[in-house]
């Protein structure tokens, strides 16, 4: 029985005697308190995930190119090294625009690296560095996908030392890192590349554009951006409801 | 005062064999080319029985025909004393280097941090190991007491193979109360005296240092000399040599001479490889990182094909140190075939990490260094940093600075977070063609892949004309444009030539 400990007798006697009965016993030590989440920067999202992007797990972002993906990587890494924490951004396409858009750029390792396999390994490197957010920006390099085992073949078990498997996932050796060292790999895709390796598989569509001003006068302007998130996927929470969201174009 | 010697005897037969250690049970000769093209032996193992330093490779062929050779190197002698040196100045920062493999050190007061006398003296011969150099020590009054003790350990010494190198180290300490006796028993020519000197004194009878101090000095030095009256004193121990201790360099060098010209890279690698293990055990003793690396590559035709290798990040891992040599060396190959490979790092001291009381454990500056260090390597260098806006007027360019980050605040604080559309550049601008109507709006995008379609919506023109005081200027009209299908991007035409470009796609 748990008591809070208002309810628990003022008199050690007394105290002694529920101990000795074994009516009060010792609770067991309390497990530590889960490290907090990184936030996404958008409340509604974070509550579809449970609180943000949780440390030592995979998160995917997939969405086609204008929905967004970008917009919440770079919030993510914006919440978290405003948080004084070490975040690394593997960029194959080299397409970070390091113009102000909230994120601390002291505490930002950003990999240019020349392929997908180099930016998996790099992704492996800052992981086993204990970078507390890793962003793996696929958004502009098509990533090979494993290559498929024909159905209704069936393998022959050889006792003797194998190579490893071609088909075997990249991803599941990044979320093993991830996990082992408790920092956040996020993943965007314009399709989706981990699988059931990815914790939380957030998906966005793309909406309309919001312009304003006349058509044709030069007083006209991109606005913003109207797209829908959802949290399609998640290992612990109930897959979310359509979220609408507002994207306003930053300073230019 | 107490003045320790530590002394590398057969320099050139230990820098071989600390670069190949296995050889230590071998029977193995270190040979120079002579007059005449005649190789003569400098050193030689215990297990070369009989080969001794003076002979000809032909002549110790014939004592032992098992023998194996090396080429002396100078390179590899340069480091090895090197390498004694800092092992001496690990132990005392007071250090004098009086010739290669040679050195003193002021070891007062080392009693409340190491121990007596022979426990400093025994560090120094386990410091001189850790660098992979067999080194005898001797621990005296004065330095010509400690290189007499030295030149005395070295009777002990023995040749192991050790993970680092060579050991097989030995010391012998001469407290005060002992020197005289000590400095009696030494025979004369256990210095190194002048012919003209150690003649008229073997016509005298005079065999040991205690016949000598025996003597009295004014006469002695009245026959044979001002030298005479030196060793008189010597003999008696009055030697007023100062220590003159010099600032350590910052520089470590290791340097290796290759038995053939190296055309390729393999070959390089292999010797790298040997050098930069032991240049990182060098500071990881010290408790340093390389900072950066230069390489030093003699060529076919004498000359030196220098090059730097700026690292990203201080470190001392040798398997991202050798891919950035590698990288460097085939982006660039040198003009000729290599005869002679020479490492230098710069150093910077190692950051250690404060362990936090609470919370969890971040990545330490050290790991962190070296993750850096490794992306580099993977990447190619200058593709791993902090972003930032260049100094001038570029449409989304960026450039990569050192990765320096500042520790983490006391209180963090919350993030303020507004999330907008962000832009993704294209490097280098994507051209493509545009159609526009008679007033100069675009209609139809055709660019590579996904970038084209009909223009739905479009904002613009912004002029900019910038850098005009450069070499390339710039002057354009950008647009935002909105693709049927829903992609947002921005373009630009070009006023001096009128062709389009796609610098950005909005995401």
């Amino acid at each position: 029985m748990t008591l809070p400990a208002r309810r628990l007798p003022k008199d050690l006697h007394a105290l002694e005697e529920l101990l000795r009965d074994g009516q009060v016993r010792r609770a067991p030590a309390l497990s530590p308190p889960a490290p907090r989440a990184i936030p996404t920067g958008l409340p509604p999202l974070d509550a579809a995930l449970g609180g943000g992007l949780a440390r030592g797990q995979l998160h995917e972002i997939i969405g086609p190119s204008g929905a967004g993906g970008t917009a919440l990587v770079r919030a993510a890494l914006a919440s978290a090294t405003q948080g004084g924490e070490n975040c690394a951004l593997i960029d194959p396409g080299d397409s970070f625009d390091p113009a102000p858009c909230g994120i601390d750029l002291d505490r930002l390792l950003w990999v240019r690296p020349h392929d997908p396999v180099q930016a998996l390994r790099a992704a492996e490197i800052a992981l086993e560095a204990r970078f507390a957010l890793v962003a793996l920006d696929f958004g502009d390099v098509s990533v090979l996908s494993p290559p498929k085992q024909p159905r209704g073949v069936i393998q022959l078990v050889r006792f003797e030392k194998k190579p490893p498997s071609p088909g075997a996932s990249p991803w599941a050796r990044l979320a093993r890192r991830a996990e082992k060292h408790g920092g956040v790999l996020l993943l965007l895709a314009r399709a989706a590349q981990a699988g059931t390796f990815a914790s939380a598989t957030i998906e966005l569509e793309r909406g309309r554009a919001q312009w304003e001003g006349q058509k044709g006068s030069p007083g006209r302007f991109l606005r913003g951006v109207h797209v829908v998130s959802a949290v399609t996927r998640h290992k612990r929470m109930p897959p979310s409801a359509p979220l609408p969201l507002h994207l306003p174009l930053g300073p230019k | 005062m107490k003045i320790a010697c530590l002394w590398v005897p057969e320099l050139s037969l230990i820098a071989a064999l600390r670069a190949e250690p296995q050889l230590c049970t071998e029977p193995l000769a270190v040979v120079q080319a002579g007059l005449g093209g005649r190789a003569h032996v400098l050193g030689a193992t215990g297990a070369a029985a009989g080969v001794e330093a003076g002979q000809t490779l032909a002549e110790a062929r014939a004592i032992c025909p098992r023998l194996l050779s090396r080429e002396a190197s100078p390179e590899r002698e340069r480091a090895a004393a090197q390498a004694a040196r800092e092992a001496a100045s690990a132990v005392s920062p007071r250090v004098e280097e009086a010739g290669p493999g040679l050195v003193y050190l002021d070891v007062s007061g080392l009693e409340s941090l190491i121990g007596d006398d022979r426990a400093v003296a025994r560090a120094l011969v386990a410091a001189t190991e850790r660098v992979g150099v067999r080194a005898a020590v001797g621990l005296g009054s004065s330095k010509s007491v400690a290189r007499l003790a030295a030149r005395a350990a070295s009777a002990d010494l023995t040749l192991e193979a050790s993970a680092s190198g060579v050991g097989g180290g030995a010391f012998r300490v001469v407290p005060a109360e002992e020197q005289r006796e000590f400095l009696a028993a030494l025979p004369l020519y256990a210095l190194e005296l002048p012919d003209e000197l150690r003649e008229p004194l073997r016509r005298f009878g005079l065999s040991t240092l205690g016949e000598v101090a025996a003597l009295p000095p004014g006469p002695l030095a009245a026959r044979l000399g001002p030298e005479a009256a030196l060793l008189s004193r010597l003999a008696r121990g009055e030697d007023s040599s100062a220590l003159a201790p010099r600032p350590e360099p910052s520089l470590f060098e290791e340097g290796e001479e290759l038995e053939w010209d190296a055309s390729s890279v393999e070959p390089l690698l292999f010797v790298w490889k040997g050098l930069l293990d032991r240049l990182a055990q060098r500071l990881s003793a010290r408790g340093l990182m390389a900072l950066e690396l230069r390489l030093q590559l003699r060529l076919a035709d004498g000359s030196w094909d220098e090059r730097a290798l700026d690292l990203a990040a201080p470190t001392r891992e040798v398997a991202a140190l050798l891919q950035l040599l590698r990288l460097s060396v085939e982006s660039g190959p040198p003009p000729a075939g290599v005869r002679a490979v020479r490492l230098t790092a710069v150093t910077t001291r190692e950051v250690l990490e404060q362990m936090p009381l609470f919370g969890s454990r971040g990545a330490s500056p050290t790991q962190l260094a070296a993750a850096v260090a490794r992306l580099s390597a993977l990447v190619g260098p200058g593709r791993v940093g902090r972003p930032e806006e260049p100094d001038r007027w570029a449409p989304f360019a960026a450039v990569c600075r050192k990765f320096a980050p500042p520790p983490p605040p006391r209180v963090p604080l919350p993030p303020e977070i507004e999330v907008s559309l962000a832009s993704r550049a294209l490097r280098p601008p994507r051209t493509a063609e545009v159609r526009c109507d008679d007033s100069g709006s675009p209609l139809l995008v055709i660019g590579e892949g996904a970038l084209g379609g009909r223009v739905v919506a479009c904002a613009g023109p912004w002029r900019t004309v910038a850098e005009w005081w450069t070499d390339a200027p710039l002057a354009l009209d950008a647009y935002d444009l909105e693709l049927a299908g829903g992609l947002l991007i921005r373009a630009a035409r070009e006023l001096a030539t009128g062709t389009w470009r796609i610098e950005a796609v909005y995401d």
